[in-house]
């Protein structure tokens, strides 16, 4: 009898193994570097009510889908956050919440370790009050990390992310030692993309080469620094190369918009369903065959010449 | 004996996988290897384990047995299994 573990992709599964919902594009913030757009009053005018809501739930309940993500905007401002956060623990699959933590009351935080999250990643762009507002706008550094401490007071496991921009890249080291500091188990951050909010800010935001190299140079340091205590992950990787490793070997993941429609990729603008129209098991099977099709390795191909094309992730192309 | 607390099991067509939510790694397991994670439910020992899985299998039982009890040392040794 043998039993070897390997790495899998999407190509046998039946169903997803990840599911990243973005519940709601309304956000309390407008961040510079925001891939959404999301914002205060930037709901999508059909985002999908109560019962179509809970239907997808409860298909991917069905389909034994083990992990789900739950973004926006804030996805802690949609009002039925609570009841869709008790229906997925209740019924055993793990779920992530992302947040700007602006919203972690002493009340919020015991109901979702009573509810048995699997963690909080809260987003936390600079070390300082001062980086850290400019890049949030309407944020507050002093609300986030005082929601984040709360989260750990209420025993509710964290993952910090961070964003890079030219104005907070120094920060980086800082900001590894202050997620640990805080209770993080896990740091997360990578390049930022040039699109959504960015493409109106990027000469305020990109980093340049130089920043990049330390930046990353940092990471790995700070990744010695707490192994064993806590995990540092960075995509060093550029977009280009992570969508050409996507193409030979696509997650297992399904993008969940605030409307129903199902993306291949955050960062490419292709739809392969509509929860509003079609049955998990349909977009699944859409998912597959679209990572096959020619527009989406021309879209890659033509990424090379044309790094710009990022910037219109939001006009959508249905496959 | 159970299934760490964030390591999730589904049965495949190809056998299983079991995905481990901190890390987000995915293994993929042929049937042999899913028939033994099946068996793997809240309280169960070893024990309990060899013997449900040789049930399944006209093998001759030693081998399943220590074919079982390497896997399983496996699984706890990537952080997939807890006593």
């Amino acid at each position: 009898m043998t039993a070897p573990a390997s790495t899998t992709g999407s190509s046998d599964l039946r169903a997803p193994l990840y599911v990243a919902w973005q519940i709601t594009n309304e956000c309390n913030l407008a961040c510079l570097h925001c891939i959404e757009e999301s914002g205060p009053g930037k709901a999508f005018p059909d985002e999908l009510n109560e019962g179509e809501i809970f239907d997808v739930l409860a298909q991917l309940m069905d389909e034994e889908v083990p992990y789900l993500s739950f973004s926006g905007g804030e996805p802690m401002l949609h009002p039925r956050f609570f009841e869709m956060v008790e229906y997925v623990c209740e019924r055993g699959a793990q779920l992530k919440i992302e947040t700007n933590g602006h919203y972690l009351s002493t009340e919020n935080c015991q109901r979702l370790a009573e509810l048995g999250v699997k963690a909080l990643q809260v987003s936390l762009d600079g070390a300082s009050r001062e980086t850290f507002n400019r890049m949030r706008v309407r944020g507050d550094f002093d609300t986030a990390v005082a929601g984040i401490r709360r989260l750990h007071e209420a025993g509710v496991p964290i993952e910090i992310n961070y964003s890079p921009t030219r104005f907070n890249v120094q920060e980086i080291g800082a900001a590894v030692d202050l997620a640990y500091s805080l209770g993080a188990y896990s740091f997360y951050t990578g390049r930022t993309m040039y699109t959504g909010n960015a493409v109106k800010t990027w000469r305020l935001l990109a980093p340049t080469d130089a920043q990049y190299e330390e930046y990353f140079a940092t990471l790995h340091a700070k990744t010695e620094e707490y192994r064993g205590r806590m995990r540092v992950y960075f995509h060093e990787m550029g977009l280009l190369e992570e969508l050409r490793y996507r193409l030979k070997n696509p997650a297992a993941l399904l993008i969940v918009l605030p409307n129903g429609l199902v993306k291949l990729l955050n960062a490419l603008p292709f739809v392969c369903g509509d929860f509003r129209r079609d049955s998990l098991s349909d977009i699944w099977q859409r998912f597959r065959l679209g990572w096959q099709d020619e527009r989406v390795r021309h879209f890659v191909a033509d990424l090379e010449a044309d790094p710009n094309k990022t910037s219109a992730l939001h006009k959508w192309v249905t496959l | 004996m159970r299934l760490a607390k964030y390591t999730k099991f589904r049965e495949e067509k190809f056998g299983g996988v079991l995905f481990e939510t901190r890390s987000e790694k995915v293994y993929s397991l042929n049937p042999t290897a899913a028939a033994v994670v099946r068996e793997i439910t809240p309280g169960v020992n070893e024990r309990e384990v060899i013997e449900r899985v040789k049930a399944r299998f006209a093998e001759d039982s030693s081998i399943v047995e220590r074919d079982v009890l390497a896997y399983l040392a496996d699984l706890r040794q990537k952080g997939l299994l807890e006593d």
